[in-house]
């Protein structure tokens, strides 16, 4: 997760990097070092100091790490040939390296030759079987080919060694919730949760899940995580004030109205909700409102 | 008896500031030639996965409080359930690690070279100092010390009568091995070889990591009780939502 000042500062030098301010090469190392994905300006910026011979040499060993992150920039906006080019100057320069061939393996990949690839990577991860990233990328390619099966099976046995990896977690929890299988999600977003558990997305896919599987303890406990996150940002999240709404008319349907129900949070979560609305968007606030009070009649 | 020895500067820029400054370079040295020599590790996968292992023990742990009993019930099941809960350890295969560790050819000779990197310039420049800066009194240390410890600091002055305050050059060896540490971690950064003392440590405490904190793990998990602060947390909300509003 991004902090708050790295954001600020990559939001600056962004805005002094677009407008021709130098500062490129800052950009470029906060931009690796975050892990972030803006490949169009890592691209134009990166090949800029690359074909400048003067400014290559000042950069030093680090020249080698620009030429990686502009390859999979250039991978990454479909520019084959300047990934290729990049590639053979990496290639020339280190003959037998794993990462060149990884690289190697990912222009296989974004050619869209997609047996070769996964022979590639194959071939690489014989070398070297505990190779995270090479793992995800087989994971990757297999859903870029709509293989959801495949990458289901892929990142489980991924995921089978390496536990902590609450990305891959995260991953599992999307597919599973495409495919609508919903106690797997469940269990994923339970470990993601585990491990993070102050972090509102969580609470709030969780309650999603868990709203959709139904029956009245599941919707209980949806609308207790719809509560912890409203909790953790503050009031401020529509979709968990919308989610308590809901939960609570649902539960009441179920019930038939026979319990004695807290309905208090949801009149809060509804007047929250028509502040926001009146603030940011007052021309759907009768929708709102009658959305509302349908709700609350059934 | 507290006489007030004078001592010659000579002996400060002779001996004190080279004593010091051959150290220094003898553990950057160390650190270049530990750099060159590393191989790279192979990460074994069963070791890989044992410390995920514990991480995500660990995880379920310190949040149990977060998820629903059921699912907590269900998870410390799967982990501690004795025929095949994962942080289970046969007591059989507990002393593993340690076999495994001098059979493994790769990992003894990871440790010798580490040890010899260590040991090696160690012992020459302790051989150096006996040798060249011995028989006389280097330094005072500004605090008192008892008589127990004139053996260890004053190895070359061979009159009784002298301060234990005043010490030989061997002790300013010693001082130097052990504060330097922290100029390296300056000058080379966090990772550096010349952590020797923490690398002493390490060794006491290194086959046994897998095995005895799965054990420690699983102690842990069918210790904790689950408190679902769910509910809690719903009030609060209440009370946020209050606030907002108002």
């Amino acid at each position: 997760m991004v902090s708050k000042t790295e954001e600020s500062q990559l939001q600056q030098l962004e805005n002094q990097v677009e407008n021709r301010g130098g500062g490129a090469w800052e950009y470029l190392s906060l931009v690796r070092k975050l892990k972030l994905r803006r490949s169009d300006k890592v691209l134009k910026h990166g090949l800029t100091i690359l074909n400048d011979p003067k400014k290559r040499s000042a950069l030093g060993p680090d020249e080698w790490t620009l030429y990686e992150q502009v390859a999979i920039a250039a991978l990454d906006c479909q520019c084959l040939e300047v990934a290729k080019d990049c590639i053979k100057v990496l290639q020339k320069k280190f003959p037998d390296s794993k990462r060149v061939g990884r690289l190697e393996a990912m222009l296989l990949e974004a050619k869209g030759s997609w047996a070769e690839a996964e022979k590639a990577y194959s071939s690489l991860l014989e070398d070297n079987p505990l190779d995270q990233v090479i793992s995800m990328r087989r994971v990757a390619m297999a859903k870029a080919r709509g293989d959801i099966l495949g990458a289901i099976e892929w990142l489980n046995k991924y995921l089978e060694i390496f536990m902590a990896d609450h990305d891959a977690w995260r991953e599992l929890a999307e597919i599973y919730v495409s495919l609508q299988m919903y106690k797997q999600a469940a269990f994923c977003y339970e470990e993601l949760i585990l491990s993070q558990p102050m972090i509102p997305l969580y609470h709030l896919a969780y309650a999603d899940v868990i709203y959709t599987i139904g029956g009245l303890e599941n919707l209980q406990t949806a609308k207790k995580y719809y509560a912890s996150t409203i909790e953790l940002t503050g009031g401020k999240n529509t979709r968990a004030l919308f989610g308590i709404c809901l939960c609570t008319s649902a539960i009441a349907q179920l019930t038939k109205g026979r319990n004695n129900e807290d309905k208090e949070i949801s009149g809060l979560a509804a007047a929250a909700l028509e502040k926001d609305y009146k603030q940011s968007s007052p021309s759907k606030l009768s929708l709102l409102s009658s959305t509302l009070r349908s709700l609350k009649i059934q | 008896m507290a006489e007030d020895l004078m001592l010659d500067t000579a002996i400060r820029d002779w001996v004190l500031i080279p004593l010091s400054i051959v150290m220094v370079l003898i553990g950057v040295l160390r650190y270049f030639v530990s750099k060159l020599m590393r191989t790279s590790q192979l990460p074994d996968s069963k070791i890989i996965k044992e410390g995920q292992l514990i991480i995500r023990a660990r995880n379920l742990r310190a949040a149990a409080n977060f998820i629903p009993p059921k699912a907590f019930r269900a998870r410390k099941v799967y982990y501690t359930n004795e025929e095949n809960g994962l942080l289970y350890v046969p007591k059989g295969q507990g002393q593993n690690p340690q076999a495994q560790m001098f059979s493994d050819p790769n990992m003894a000779m990871d440790m010798m070279k580490k040890n010899l990197s260590m040991i090696v310039p160690q012992t020459l420049t302790f051989a150096w100092v006996n040798f060249f800066f011995s028989g006389f009194v280097a330094a005072k240390i500004p605090f008192p010390l008892t008589q127990r410890f004139r053996s260890m600091l004053q190895n070359g002055i061979d009159l009784s009568t002298v301060d234990v305050s005043y010490v030989s050059g061997r002790s300013w060896y010693f001082l130097n091995l052990f504060g330097l540490r922290g100029l390296f971690s300056l000058i080379l950064g966090e990772e550096n070889a010349t952590d020797d003392t923490q690398r002493m440590m390490q060794m006491s405490g290194f086959g046994f990591d897998p095995s005895k904190s799965l054990g420690a793990e699983k102690d842990g998990l069918d210790i904790v009780q689950h408190d679902w602060v769910l509910p809690k947390f719903e009030q609060r909300a209440e009370a946020v939502l209050r606030k907002r509003l108002s």
